[in-house]
């Protein structure tokens, strides 16, 4: 049984990257939807990292777009000035914003969660009046502009070009697909379990041995590391660095992604990027009386979702299940 | 010298409405444990009304800011009954309600009153009182003296009246206060219409003296949650401390730095504080804190 559901997991995996990756195939002619799925996998990846931390181990940060802007732009900067290939680029982006995650963890992570949740949010908005005011490195609020894409890549069989929409997608996705195997192997690994013990009680976790404070710093760092690949990716595929794509707005956009789509599930997040990207860019012109509708719609799904859209297509395919199988069982009888 | 007097009293003015702020905050927390991010756009919200008020209704300011506070003390307990009594526990889906009554708030005020800011002019913005050297607008003392009645209004009701007892018992443990006979629905109703008719007088003192736009609800909130962590949260005495210093600390921080870093130092202040005091200036320190 054990191997059965571990191989239809498997199959289901496998099923989902090639579906991922035949994407440019099928939107080879329109290259309209590969931007918009791009920029939905440049969301996806902060969104997956937000959700270790938000829907595993219970904390909420809303200031996590600012470790994003950490990872993006050190990315940019050293693909700008030449100064480092793609890898070491988006690396060396990625390990700064997990040091910037650590050093905003340690201070804060002692702190109970409605204190936890200002600070983050007073961290945010640091980084990002750093991003739009340190003039000489970041370019301040006018940004970074032309920062180039990774050369060619020769793979023997085929050649991907970043500089084309439909290789950058592959990038894109890679990236995508490398952080949703982390967060996988991480919630299904003892570690994610012992999250789990401390988001669902912490003094009870402390009290059978899990050290809550250097697994929240650990998770905090990865998470934030997670946020500034998706950063780097995201600066990367737009070609510049602007300081609003790290600001409160967008903050609050992640949180919100992650929420929706379903915290604490593997897909919520993805979902909740489509979502969020694929919406507006349909409804382009956003005037203000559709954002009045969508404001609506947040307000009826925190009221009648709880659990974020994940958790209700979850809730509606086990009730359609049992019924299905009361209706079975009658039969039967 | 005088450069420095004139910043405080700027801070004092702006620490002000952040007090009016974080006062609804802290109460909707210290009885309900609901943090509402939707706290601005009450103060929003009270700008327009009291704009509407006064230009098409009575033609007065001080009854306009009066009637904006009880219509905004109704649209709380509709808030109240209709939003956040369901999401008491779940704290994510508080900050998507919220951010969903923002986006409908502040869009719903771009169909109503258009893009751009409006300006509503009253007396007390254009006459001056002169302190030495400098001089301010009499609306400058207006709001600081408002801040403070609000405050002595509210102690006074939560020492000397059965009702503010209720809510203090109710904040202080809400199954034995319901077991003697508290009832707690009209509780909560009671401290969502004081904190956001707080909030509306807020805006609608801060409106003339600024503009009046969809977006002036942002950055009150912003420091008004500054604030009550900053002070504790769920204590009053440290909202009020928490939004003075935070006001003053922003002003007089100008003199020494330019205005982009403004609100760095107030944050750095805020984890400073926090690191030395987890629980906050006022907080009570509970079991786990560090």
């Amino acid at each position: 049984m054990r191997v059965r559901a571990g191989t239809a997991r498997l199959a289901i995996g496998a099923l989902f990257a090639a579906a991922l990756y035949l994407v440019p195939v099928a939107f080879a002619g329109s290259p309209y939807v590969l931007f918009t799925l791009t920029l939905t996998l440049c969301y996806a990846i902060p969104a997956m990292g937000l959700n270790l931390l938000l829907g595993y181990t219970g904390l909420v940060s809303l200031g996590h777009m600012g470790f994003a802007g950490v990872g993006a732009y050190v990315t940019a900067l050293l693909m700008k000035h030449g100064l480092a290939s793609f890898v070491p680029s988006i690396l060396a982006g990625t390990l700064a914003a997990g040091l910037v995650g650590v050093l905003t963890g340690v201070p804060c992570l002692r702190l109970r969660s409605h204190y936890f949740i200002i600070v983050t949010l007073a961290v945010g908005m640091m980084l990002f009046l750093l991003f739009n005011n340190l003039d000489w490195l970041t370019g301040g609020a006018a940004g970074l502009p032309g920062v180039p894409r990774p050369r060619p890549l020769d793979l023997g069989f085929a050649v991907v070009d970043p500089r084309r929409p439909a290789g950058f997608y592959l990038l894109a996705a890679t990236a995508f697909l490398l952080v949703f195997v982390i967060q996988y192997a991480l919630v299904h690994s003892d570690f994610g379990r012992s999250l789990a013990a401390i988001r669902q009680d912490e003094t009870l976790a402390a009290s059978r041995g899990v050290d809550v404070f250097a697994h929240k710093l650990t998770i905090f760092a990865v998470s934030a590391a997670i946020a500034g690949l998706g950063g780097g990716v995201q600066v990367l595929f737009l070609r510049a660095a602007a300081p609003q794509s790290f600001g409160f707005l967008e903050d609050v956009n992640v949180v919100l992604i992650v929420i929706v789509g379903g915290s604490g599930s593997l897909f919520g997040p993805c979902l909740g990027a489509l979502l969020f990207v694929a919406l507006p860019e349909a409804l382009r012109v956003a005037d203000a009386f559709r954002m009045v509708l969508f404001g609506a719609a947040l307000v009826a799904l925190a009221l009648f979702a709880p659990r974020g859209l994940w958790g209700l297509a979850a809730t509606v395919a086990r009730k359609l299940r049992a019924d299905r199988s009361v209706v079975a069982r009658a039969g039967h009888s | 010298m005088t450069a420095l007097l004139e910043q405080i009293v700027n801070g004092a003015m702006m620490g002000a409405i952040y007090v009016l702020v974080a006062l609804g905050m802290v109460l909707i927390f210290g009885v309900m444990e609901i943090l509402n991010f939707a706290h601005g756009v009450l103060f929003m919200a009270g700008g327009y009304l009291c704009d509407v008020f006064v230009l098409h209704l009575t033609g007065s300011y001080p009854l306009a800011v009066i009637l904006t506070m009880v219509t905004l003390a109704i649209i709380g307990v509709a808030l109240e009954r209709g939003v956040f009594r369901r999401l008491r526990v779940n704290v994510p889906m508080q900050i998507v309600a919220s951010l969903g009554l923002i986006l409908m708030a502040e869009n719903g005020a771009v169909l109503l009153f258009g893009p751009s800011a409006l300006q509503l002019t009253v007396p007390s913005v254009h006459s001056l009182v002169r302190v030495g050297e400098l001089s301010f607008t009499v609306q400058h003392f207006i709001i600081i003296g408002a801040a403070v009645a609000s405050i002595a209004a509210l102690q006074l009701f939560l020492r000397r009246t059965r009702l503010g007892a209720a809510l203090r018992a109710t904040s202080q443990n809400p199954e034995a206060a319901r077991v003697i006979g508290i009832d707690s629905d009209r509780v909560y109703r009671l401290t969502f219409a004081v904190a956001s008719a707080l909030a509306g007088l807020g805006g609608a003192l801060l409106g003339p003296l600024f503009l009046i736009s969809p977006q002036m609800g942002d950055l009150p909130l912003l420091k008004g949650l500054t604030a009550i962590v900053l002070g504790g949260m769920g204590s009053i005495p440290g909202a009020i401390v928490g939004g003075f210093a935070i006001g003053i600390i922003e002003a007089v921080s100008t003199l020494f730095i330019t205005t982009d870093y403004r609100d760095m130092v107030v944050f750095a202040v805020l984890i400073a504080i926090l690191l030395v005091r987890p629980w906050g200036l006022f907080g009570i320190r509970v079991r786990g804190d560090a």
